[in-house]
């Protein structure tokens, strides 16, 4: 006798279904709105320094999550970095292969403490190395909307 | 069993508003900040931290808690999440007693949000899968249906009319409009404005009905050694108690919440309270609706059954009156964001026995309070009481 009752197929029990009818509207918050205005409208990357802990958050933030001070001094970074790490994905959400595999790589920002996460471009998958130099690549002005896909993406410098 | 002595020496809040613009992460950060400073402590001095918040479908993220962490303090920190849906808010202050009281930590920063404006197109759609899903969800419910048949079995049992319980409020709304944080305070609101507000689903009509709202609350409590040296002012924490009915709402008497009495008995019993009438001074129940203020108030043994309408329509329970019930303004008239909303009533309490709620202040100078939410599926009661 087992312990569970087991189905082999998943019409061989009565079921109902059902859903979560949600969608999310997320704000960019105080920090993130200039964050992504500066990008879209400016075209350069922004972060926040903590002048009592000596570091520039990229992503921006509102306070230092060190000491919770509120922090006011906006400063312009380098729109480069270092590949800290990256992986080629090769199969999409449902589990599909993709047609082009893509480069998603963790980039930390030259001369802060932070970076993005984004994915690479104008390289090949086997060209990619940790501690590869790389640039953002912004779209076109008009094209962009206010997001991080307002960065198209990064590709290696020199 | 051997406990330690729990205080509460600081609070802070934000505004509870309709949307804000500011991320989870930053709205804990203003109101644990603003807690912090209250008692002139920093994060140094913080040795661990209770983030709680109700679903993780309102701000649409999954693992909020952990993800709004560091906002809350928790960076490099124990941190803990704690949920019990609506009830949550109360019982965040339960866990933070109690990693003091265990002698595990001296001082604690408990912080709680909720940003239900992020959810679309209604956050009543995230409460959905609450409903049994073979049984009630083909039936398509929505979460008013719950109050609804609540309300109306209270009403029934004790033959109340719509107006005995637009009274609760009426005076909220009032209530809150001395309370510098509050979403829906008027002075002026009458019985007929709530009476002529839209109906959603008999009885509950709009104004039985507290707001959608974005907001967060933070608390720090502590050791006795060291509330004495941060404060001449402690707020004691004397008793906490929590209890779940069935889960089955269809076995339950929904004309009286059963669960928030046994949670109130073990609160009580854990303050040495005997006579809660004559021994509490000053009481935040959970109003998410205004029957529900009603409900609770007998469900915490402060009132016969049935018997918490007369009392407000005498006065009793008015900011001036015998025994002053959500002098807050409550969640009908400052906010619900869930949570904080809860947390919000606690810090009502301790503002209220240091004589620090300003406008809203209480005259009498009353020594004890007991705040008291409600929730999971709505079966769960979370009360504490705190003294001077």
């Amino acid at each position: 006798m087992s312990l569970m009752y087991r189905i082999q197929h998943p019409r061989d029990a009565l079921v109902w279904e059902g859903e979560i009818p949600l969608f999310s509207r997320y704000t960019m918050g105080i920090a993130g709105e200039r964050f992504f205005r500066e990008i879209m409208e400016n075209g350069r990357l922004m972060g926040t320094r903590c002048p009592e802990c000596d570091l520039i958050y990229v992503p921006p933030r509102l306070y230092c999550e060190q000491c919770f001070a509120h922090l006011d001094e906006w400063v312009e970074v380098p729109s480069t970095g270092q590949v800290h790490t990256y992986t080629i994905v090769h199969a999409d959400l449902d589990g599909n292969p993709l047609e082009e595999p893509r480069i998603l790589a963790f980039i930390h920002i030259d001369g802060t403490d932070g970076g993005l996460v984004h994915y690479l471009g104008e390289v090949d998958p086997d060209q990619v190395c940790i501690g590869m130099c790389v640039e953002a690549v912004f779209k076109d002005k008009a094209e962009r909307k206010g997001g991080i896909l307002d960065i198209a993406y990064f590709r290696p410098v020199g | 069993m051997g406990r330690n002595r729990v205080a509460i020496v600081g609070a802070g809040m934000t505004k509870f508003v309709r949307r804000a613009q500011e991320t989870a992460k930053e709205l804990a950060w203003k109101a644990a900040s603003k807690a912090l400073e209250s008692c002139e402590l920093t994060l140094d001095d913080i040795d661990a931290v209770v983030v709680d918040t109700a679903p993780d479908a309102f701000d649409g993220i999954h693992m909020n808690a952990e993800y709004l962490s560091d906002g809350a303090g928790g960076w490099g920190k124990p941190v803990i999440r704690g949920y019990v849906g609506g009830g949550t808010g109360v019982f965040a202050a339960i866990q933070g007693w109690y990693h003091v009281a265990s002698g595990l930590f001296d001082t604690v920063l408990v912080v709680c949000e909720e940003k239900m404006s992020s959810c679309q197109p209604h956050p009543q759609g995230a409460f959905l899968t609450i409903f049994d899903h073979t049984t009630e969800r083909p039936l398509k419910p929505n979460l008013l249906w719950i109050f609804a048949l609540e309300m109306n079995a209270y009403m029934s049992r004790y033959g109340l009319s719509k107006k005995d319980i637009a009274l609760v409020a009426v005076k909220n709304k009032r209530n809150a409009a001395d309370h510098p944080a509050a979403l829906l305070g008027d002075p002026d609101i009458t019985v007929e404005d709530i009476l002529n507000t839209e109906v959603l689903a008999w009885p509950v009509q709009r104004g039985d009905v507290s707001p959608i709202s974005d907001g967060a609350v933070a608390l720090v409590m502590c050791a006795e050694h060291v509330a004495r040296r941060v404060t001449d002012k402690p707020v004691w924490v004397e008793g906490v108690g929590w209890s779940l009915d069935t889960a089955y709402w269809t076995n339950r008497d929904l004309s009286y919440p059963t669960y928030v009495e046994e949670a109130a008995r073990m609160a009580y019993k854990m303050a040495g309270i005997t006579e809660p009438r004559k021994q509490i001074h000053i009481a935040e129940p959970y109003d998410p609706f205004d029957y529900k203020e009603l409900h609770h108030l007998e469900g915490l043994l402060l009132f016969d059954k049935g018997k918490a309408p007369e009392a407000t329509a005498l006065g009793i329970t008015q900011r001036d009156g015998d025994l002053p019930v959500c002098p807050s303004g409550g969640l009908l008239g400052v906010g619900n964001p869930i949570a904080a909303a809860g947390l919000m009533k606690v810090a009502e309490i301790f503002w209220q026995l240091r004589g620090e709620a300003g406008a809203r202040q209480v005259p009498g100078q009353p020594k004890r309070g007991v705040a008291q939410a409600w929730g999971d599926l709505m079966q769960v009661g979370t009360v504490i009481v705190l003294g001077i």
